[in-house]
């Protein structure tokens, strides 16, 4: 079963099902479920020890529980799928910023794991605080439902995360894109870096969309890669017309990096 | 600006912004429903009324308000009128 990421080729029929496929998604599924689960049941006794260890506080030992989770995916996942870090020297862990990343896949948040920062503050729409298995965590780890929440309370979310050396994500086209291609951007991430003075860090995220597409149920192997872009000092943003500047700025700079990192991927596996 | 003038500037704002057909655009088009426009594309409706008129929007609760076309262009002129 290893080295099908390494082999693996873009297939139009995601219908299609062979014996590999079926054994890579009974255990994906299989080890996601139980995996779940398992920190679902330890988490009362993980907290209580790293309270008492870490001395934390829970919503940021929630959020590190949440990456320990997430790593862990990344982990069960790899003999189907190959995970690639780009340019991680970008990030500079404990110092605020505020990350949009390109939204692929409903996996695309568990491939955050994949960054060196843990203390990580999602700002979602409302759909994922409705799935029961993940909404107590998601309210403990104080991720923020930008949905039903006023522009002011974000803002005020962000800056409190900020002020505790914490980073917000943001996926900017709202919802998972159908083709591939970068959609429209909201501009409430963009505001809210300019407004809480932080730098803004664009993500850029491939091959999640081969993984699962949207509305699919159907894992493929794949090779992901996700590339952390320079980032941008948004000082230099304001005016009115700030955040729409630095919004087109950062979806240009996506764009060509998306691109490169799609050639590289269409080159490999030729 | 005449009344006429803030609603052309209004509308060509947004159109330009959420990519929005011109003919669609009445006043009594539901935004969410008719302009397909959801809660999120909110905030980007008030940085392209505030990059128009060159004025800050703080009042949460009339933004929220705001169900049609017809209401943004009540709410902007009501703001063009305080700052004049």
């Amino acid at each position: 079963m290893s080295g099908m990421a390494d082999t693996c080729k873009p297939v139009e029929n995601n219908n299609c099902w062979s014996l590999p496929l079926a054994l890579m998604n009974i255990w994906c599924y299989g080890m996601l479920i139980l995996w779940t689960l398992s920190g679902i049941l330890l988490f009362p006794f993980a907290l209580g020890l790293c309270l008492l260890i870490l001395r934390w506080p829970v919503d940021r030992l929630m959020r590190w529980y949440i990456w320990i989770y997430g790593r862990g995916w990344l982990l069960l996942m790899s003999p189907f799928v190959s995970f690639r870090r780009e340019q991680m020297e970008n990030i500079r862990p404990g110092e605020p910023c505020l990350f949009v990343v390109n939204h692929l896949s409903f996996f695309d948040t568990y491939c955050m794991a994949l960054l060196p920062v843990h203390d990580i503050i999602f700002a979602v729409r409302a759909w994922p605080f409705r799935i029961f298995w993940y909404a107590q965590f998601m309210r403990l780890a104080r991720y923020m439902n930008v949905e039903d929440s006023s522009w002011f309370e974000t803002l005020d979310n962000c800056k409190q995360a900020f002020a505790n050396n914490g980073t917000v994500l943001f996926f900017p086209e709202g919802s998972r894109s159908r083709d591939g291609q970068l959609q429209r951007f909201y501009s409430g991430g963009f505001k809210a870096a300019i407004a809480a003075g932080v730098p803004l860090v664009p993500l850029c995220i491939d091959g999640t969309d081969i993984l699962l597409p949207p509305g699919r149920k159907q894992l493929r192997p794949c090779r992901i890669k996700l590339r952390v872009l320079e980032p941008i000092d948004t000082e230099t943003f304001s005016g009115n017309d700030g955040p729409i500047k630095l919004r087109k700025l950062v979806k240009e700079r996506m764009a060509t990096a998306l691109e490169e990192m799609r050639r590289d991927r269409r080159e490999t596996n030729d | 600006m005449t009344e006429q003038e803030v609603i052309e500037l209004i509308d060509s704002s947004l159109a330009e912004e959420f990519e929005l057909d011109r003919a669609d655009m009445t006043a009594d088009a539901n935004i969410y429903e008719d302009l397909g426009l959801d809660s999120l594309d909110t905030v980007d409706m008030v940085i392209v009324l505030e990059g128009a008129f060159d004025f800050k929007i703080r009042e949460e609760e009339s933004i929220r308000a705001i169900r049609t076309l017809g209401d943004i262009h009540r709410f902007v002129m009501q703001k063009v009128e305080e700052n004049s």
